[in-house]
């Protein structure tokens, strides 16, 4: 099935000359510690906590609503450090999913209302399903299919992963267009 | 990506009969056909482990029962353990007569394991603190290791006996007069004669004492019925399946068992045992060594909107097509009724797989020595299990899809081919990709209440180039393969 145009009004969303598509009702802390490396789209209400550590995504993320990317803490004897948090490129973040991650590889989808735990690692090409939890210091392997609570490996992904990751952003970016009216 | 998260619309049907969409299935370049993941092998490339990513190869993989040697996971819950770090102050204790106050208490790093999803910690367990953070971690045995050591050594012996066995039969003259047969006979085969007592009586001396079974049960403990039982001390049925050879009834007694070892596989073409598909050997790369996915050969089909379909009333239907190929192509649309040249040619398939079997070795492509091969099982053709239940008119005219070029996403000038489409027929066009238009008529009999999809099925005939040069033909192929459709397009709303 082809994806549905989605509109949103002009005023609402800033765009950056390198096509990052931010709207203005997002909660970004520490907006000098975010990169967005461009064509990022970042949805309404979504929280970014680049106060913490330094945040920064690749091209072609998606960032749907009420979405939390929050980087990860570690404690140590003497109080806790957070960790930057590095997202490569052609990401979909689903809504209401909370992000703690070290790292996020290239081309992975992560459903709605997922919550992916402190400092894991999520390897090129995989798949975190709606509603999935995956729990803190997880390794996600490349080609898997995780879900469920705690969440587990369910399925391997088709070969073609990356193209159908490659193309849903892109498409998602082509069809997220202004409301002309 | 809608492959990934949506039920498949479109299905591609495989040589051997079955439906899939085109995400799942292969595209062999040397027979030019349609592989699906039954019809091909599947091949273990390599062992890694899922959490610290590590390959192993294969012989250290057997070594090690399939389980990583540094990862562990939780008894409990069944996730990665992390490595934590305590501080445990070192108590010296003040030798006599010397001040308590000369003696510092130096604090020493201690190790232990700890789950952060269901805070299972190794001290619960009772396990020691290791002074390192990696290894050393105590190994769990197995109460009966030394049995089956003994059982797996006879029956090695009994494999043993059994391989000479036949190697002897294989060297016995089929007819008596035929004594020349006895001079084939190497001379390591007669040394491997004298050498290995024939007789079975002699190993009998090793052969492990047999199991006996008593009649006598251990009888219950007298507090059975009085105690009171305490469900969250006992290990769940998952628990103990976990750990087979322990099977602990206790929840204090689970010890962190080892990480299991994933695969990254391989698929190999069971009619010309070609590769299809073979991963990087880096486990953490999704790169691939050969890609023969479908995919990125065969024109992709997509639903793009579809008009409510009405029992017996015709509805527009418009489809996204999109060739994936470096080389232009031209899609032909046939009836389902079109005879299927895979179908002819399965026939031939089989009489070629056992010509190459008479002629193993000797000049088939194969990359593996004749021994470590199998025979190559040829799925029988499955019967198609859908049926189309509407009618949809196929255009007399091809499509002609331009090569896909990657950079002309950033090219702004716009198309600079001119087809001379019809308008009715191809309604939009950019690059590589087309959207037509096609009228389907849902059959009559068609109830709007029972739920059953619309179901429409076509022929696809497509032009492909193969590249691939062999002996007999130097430059590109090129070839018009065909390839049966089959699209759910919908159900049915309102009636006639």
């Amino acid at each position: 099935m082809e994806p549905q145009d989605v509109y949103y009004s002009k005023a609402e969303y800033v765009e950056t000359a390198s096509g990052n598509k931010v709207s203005r009702h997002t909660v970004l802390c520490g907006s000098q510690n975010i990169v967005l490396h461009g064509k990022v789209i970042v949805q309404s209400d979504a929280i970014i906590r680049g106060d913490l550590a330094n945040v920064r995504t690749g091209r072609y993320c998606i960032i749907s609503k009420n979405a939390i990317i929050r980087p990860p803490f570690k404690k140590f004897s003497r109080g806790v450090a957070f960790f930057p948090l590095t997202m490569g490129d052609h990401v979909f973040v689903g809504e209401r999913a909370v992000i703690n991650a070290a790292i996020v590889g290239s081309y992975i989808y992560i459903g709605k209302d997922a919550v992916i735990g402190r400092r894991c690692v999520l390897k090129d090409c995989c798949y975190i399903e709606d509603g999935a939890v995956v729990p803190p210091e997880t390794v996600i392997p490349s080609f898997t299919r995780f879900a469920g609570n705690p969440a587990k490996c369910v399925e391997d992904l088709p070969e073609c992963t990356l193209d159908l990751m490659l193309e849903f952003t892109k498409n998602y970016y082509q069809h997220f267009l202004p409301l002309s009216a | 990506m809608s492959y990934l998260n949506q039920p498949d619309y479109v299905c591609y049907v495989c040589n051997c009969g079955s439906l899939k969409p085109i995400s799942k299935i292969y595209f062999c370049r040397h027979c030019s056909k349609i592989r699906c993941g039954y019809c091909v092998c599947q091949e273990v490339d390599s062992h890694y482990c899922p959490n610290c990513m590590e390959n192993l190869p294969s012989s250290e993989v057997r070594l090690k029962k399939n389980k990583c040697s540094n990862c562990f996971k939780c008894p409990c819950c069944f996730q990665t353990l992390s490595t934590r770090a305590g501080h445990v102050p070192l108590r010296v204790v003040p030798a006599d007569g010397e001040d308590s106050k000369d003696v510092k208490t130096t604090p020493k790093k201690v190790y232990y394991l700890s789950c952060s999803l269901c805070r299972w910690t190794s001290r619960d367990a009772g396990i020691p603190d290791q002074s390192m953070a990696t290894g050393g971690w105590p190994e769990q045995e197995n109460p009966h290791t030394s049995r089956i050591n003994t059982l797996i050594d006879y029956h090695k012996i009994l494999a043993s006996i059994e391989k000479q066995q036949s190697e002897r039969k294989k060297f016995r003259p089929k007819h008596p007069y035929m004594q020349i047969a006895m001079f084939r006979i190497t001379s390591a085969m007669v040394r491997k004669h004298i050498g290995h007592p024939a007789k079975p009586t002699n190993e009998s001396t090793d052969q492990p004492s047999p199991a006996v079974a008593s009649t006598e049960v251990e009888e219950l403990p007298t507090d059975i019925f009085t105690k009171p039982v305490e469900i969250t001390k006992i290990t769940t049925l998952e628990q103990r399946l976990q750990q087979p050879d322990v099977q602990t009834e206790n929840v204090n007694e689970l010890r962190p068992q080892h990480r299991q070892l994933l695969v990254r596989r391989s698929q190999r073409c069971r009619v010309c045992e070609h590769n299809l598909c073979k991963p990087d050997f880096c486990s953490q790369s999704a790169k691939f060594k050969i890609q023969l996915a479908a995919f990125y050969h065969v024109p992709e089909v997509r639903i793009v909107t579809c008009e409510p379909l009405r029992p017996g009333k015709s509805s527009e239907l418009l489809l996204k097509f999109c060739n994936p190929t470096q080389h232009q192509t031209q899609v032909v649309l046939l009836p389902l009724d079109t005879p299927m040249t895979p179908i002819l040619t399965l026939v031939d398939e089989k009489e070629e797989v056992k010509q190459d079997n008479a002629q193993q070795g000797s000049e088939s492509p194969n990359l593996l020595p004749s021994i470590v091969r199998q025979v190559p099982v040829v799925e029988e053709t499955k019967p198609i299990k859908i049926t189309a239940n509407a009618d949809v008119v196929l255009p007399q005219n091809c499509l002609i899809l331009p090569r896909r070029d990657d950079a002309a996403e950033y090219d702004d000038t716009g198309d600079t081919h001119n087809f001379q489409d019809d308008p009715k027929f191809v309604i939009w066009r950019k690059g590589n990709k087309a959207v037509i238009k096609l009228h389907v008529t849902p059959h009559e009999n068609i109830e709007e209440n029972n739920n059953q999809p619309v179901v429409i099925g076509f022929v696809m005939q497509y032009r492909y180039v193969n590249t691939i040069t062999t002996l007999e033909h130097k430059a590109p192929q090129k070839l018009d393969l065909k390839v049966k459709l089959y699209l759910t397009i919908g159900n049915i709303v309102g009636s006639a």
